[in-house]
C-alpha cells in the first residue's frame, strides 16, 4: 500500500478526504464525522440523491483501507473519467450547478440535514448532468441556525452569474482568479448601478455588504433561525437564479451558424470522412479543438466516443450544451477552453486543480477549420502546434486551410501576409516529424485538406 | 471543501428572511384586497421575491 496518495484538493475539510490508490479514488470518513456520516446515510437522504442522479454513488469497503489516523469507513465512489472545473462552464453549466446546490439544500432539510458547503467544485458535469460529488458535505440542520454556507453560495454561484448577465458571460472565467469565491463587494462594484434596481441583486450582493461593514460580529448569535424562513431564502435564491438570463438572449444567435459554416455539401462530406475515420480509429475517447457548433464533436459521440468539445466562445458552448441536453446526447462535454490560453494549473502548490490539458487525455484530437486561427489569428508556428498536439493524443484529425481559402483571405486582409511557411507542404514537413500521415483527403468542391495523423511513439 | 461562513452572514440572512416574510405578508394581504373586489382568478406573474414554497 506504498502507492496510496492524498488528492491535492482534498485537505480543508476535517470530515475526511480523497486519496488515489492503484489507479482509482477513494473517500475517507473520519471518525470525527462518523454520526453525521450515519445520520446522512439513515435519513434515507443519500438512497434518494443517488436514485434521482444527483449525487455520486459509492460502496462502502467492508475492508478498511485507512490512509491515516482517525479514519472511521472507506468508500470507493464512482469512478469519474474526466474532471471539469467551474471556470470552464458556459452559463447554462452554471445556472444547473446553482439550481443543483439550491435543490440539495431543499432537499437536505426536509430530511433533517443541510449542506455544510457551496462550492462549485463539488459538482461535475456527468451525462451534460450536474451531480453533487461530495459525499461529506452533508450534516446535520440545526433549525435555530441560519444557512452556514450561504455566503459561499452568493460568492461562488450568483456572482459569476450576475457579472455574466451584466456584463459578459466571459467573465465567468474570472472564477479561476477567486477560486474560493469571487469577494461580494468586488461584485458591486463591478455590477452597472441599475442592477441595485433589481430587489434580488440588491438583497444577496449589495446588503451583505454593508451588514458586515456596519455590525459586530458579537450581535449575532442571540436572532434564532426558524426553517420556514431558511425555506423562504432557499426558494427565494431559486427563483432568482431561475430569472437569470443572459442579454441577448442566445436565440439571437440563430444565424451564426449559417455565417460561419461553409455549403452544406462541405459540411456533410466532412462529417462523413471524420465519420468514417473516427470509427476505424481505435480509442475511446476524442478532444475536439475549436468546436465551434459542435457539429463533428456530435459526430464522434454518435461513433461512441466520449467527447470533450472546447472554443474559446462561451455562446457556442451555451449552445451546444443546450443542443445536448435536449438531443440527450450524454457522451459529449462541451467547455469554455480556449487552447491557445487552456485553464492553468491552479490552488495550493499549484496542484489542487489541474492544468486543463493535464486532463483532457483523449485518444483522438481533432483540429478542424483551427489551424489558419492559431498559424495566422495568433502567429503559433506549425512547430508549435504539432509539438503540442502530439502531447494530447495519439490519433490527430486535422484539417489543413490553404492560404487561397476565402476564410484565410478574410484573416489576412487586415494585416501584413508575413507566413511565408503557411502551405500544406512545410504542414506536413512539421508535423510529419511527429506524426505518421495515414489518410490525406481533399475537401470535394474546396481546397481544403483533411488529414488522419498518428503520433509516433517518442523513444 | 469546507468553509468559514463569515462575519455577518448570520445577520444578512436574519434581515433577507424578515423582508421576503413582509414581502409575501403584505403579498397576502393585497391578494386578499384583490379578491375582496372581484379581482380575476387569472393570477399575476410571479414576482421573484415573493415566490415561495
Amino acid at each position: 500500500m506504498t502507492d496510496l496518495k492524498t488528492h491535492p484538493a482534498s485537505f480543508r475539510d476535517p470530515a475526511g478526504f480523497v486519496f488515489e490508490h492503484e489507479k482509482k479514488f477513494y473517500r475517507q470518513v473520519n471518525q470525527c464525522y462518523a454520526d453525521q456520516y450515519e445520520t446522512f446515510k439513515q435519513s434515507g437522504l443519500y438512497d434518494q440523491l443517488v436514485n434521482e442522479k444527483k449525487l455520486l454513488a459509492h460502496v462502502e469497503l467492508e475492508k478498511k483501507l485507512i490512509l491515516s489516523d482517525g479514519g472511521y469507513k472507506t468508500l470507493l465512489p464512482e469512478q469519474l473519467g474526466f474532471i471539469s472545473y467551474p471556470y470552464e462552464w458556459c452559463f447554462e453549466q452554471w445556472k444547473d450547478a446553482a439550481l443543483l446546490t439550491l435543490e440539495l439544500v431543499r432537499k437536505s432539510m426536509e430530511r433533517g440535514m443541510i449542506l455544510k458547503d457551496a462550492s462549485p467544485f463539488n459538482i461535475q458535469f456527468i451525462e451534460n448532468k450536474p451531480v453533487f460529488i461530495d459525499t461529506l458535505s452533508f450534516e446535520k440542520y440545526d433549525e435555530t441556525k441560519p444557512w452556514i454556507a450561504y455566503r459561499q453560495f452568493t460568492e461562488c454561484f450568483l456572482a459569476p452569474l450576475l457579472l455574466a448577465k451584466y456584463h459578459s458571460p466571459e467573465l465567468l472565467n474570472i472564477f479561476s482568479l477567486y477560486p474560493q469565491g469571487i469577494p461580494l463587494q468586488l461584485v458591486a462594484k463591478l455590477l452597472p448601478g441599475k442592477s441595485i434596481f433589481n430587489a434580488n441583486v440588491f438583497l444577496h450582493i449589495n446588503l451583505p455588504g454593508r451588514v458586515a461593514k456596519n455590525y459586530a460580529k458579537s450581535s449575532k448569535e442571540n436572532i434564532r433561525f426558524t426553517k420556514k424562513k431558511l425555506s423562504s431564502i432557499i426558494s427565494n435564491l431559486e427563483s432568482f437564479v431561475k430569472s437569470v438570463h443572459l442579454t441577448p438572449a442566445l436565440t439571437t444567435w440563430n444565424n451564426y451558424y449559417e455565417e460561419t459554416v461553409l455549403s452544406n455539401v462541405y459540411v456533410e462530406e466532412k462529417i462523413k470522412i471524420v465519420g468514417q475515420w473516427l470509427k476505424e480509429t481505435p480509442g475511446n475517447s476524442v478532444l475536439d479543438i475549436g468546436t465551434n457548433t459542435g457539429l463533428f464533436a456530435e459526430a464522434a459521440a454518435a461513433a461512441g466516443k466520449f467527447t470533450i468539445a472546447i472554443d474559446g466562445d462561451v455562446t457556442c458552448i451555451d449552445r451546444l450544451y443546450i443542443a445536448c441536453r435536449q438531443k440527450g446526447i450524454r457522451n459529449l462535454i462541451p467547455l469554455c477552453v480556449d487552447i491557445t490560453n487552456p485553464s492553468p494549473a491552479i490552488g495550493w502548490d499549484n496542484a489542487e486543480r489541474t492544468s486543463f490539458l493535464s486532463r483532457a487525455n483523449a485518444d483522438i484530437t481533432m483540429a478542424l477549420a483551427v489551424i489558419h486561427h492559431l498559424a495566422i489569428g495568433k502567429n503559433i508556428g506549425f512547430e508549435q502546434i504539432a509539438a503540442t498536439f502530439s502531447k494530447l493524443s495519439r490519433y490527430l484529425i486535422i484539417e489543413f486551410i490553404p492560404k487561397s481559402d476565402p476564410k484565410v483571405m478574410l484573416l489576412l486582409q487586415e494585416r501584413e501576409d508575413v507566413f511565408i511557411h503557411y502551405n500544406e507542404a512545410y504542414f506536413v514537413e512539421v508535423f510529419s516529424q511527429r506524426f505518421d500521415v495515414l489518410s490525406r483527403l481533399v475537401i470535394h468542391g474546396t481546397e481544403r485538406i483533411i488529414f488522419l495523423m498518428k503520433g509516433i511513439l517518442q523513444q | 471543501m469546507y468553509i468559514d461562513p463569515g462575519s455577518g452572514s448570520y445577520l444578512v440572512q436574519v434581515i433577507i428572511a424578515a423582508i421576503l416574510g413582509a414581502v409575501f405578508y403584505f403579498k397576502g394581504i393585497w391578494l386578499r384586497i384583490k379578491l375582496f373586489f372581484g379581482g380575476r382568478k387569472k393570477e399575476q406573474q410571479p414576482d421573484n421575491p415573493e415566490e415561495h414554497d
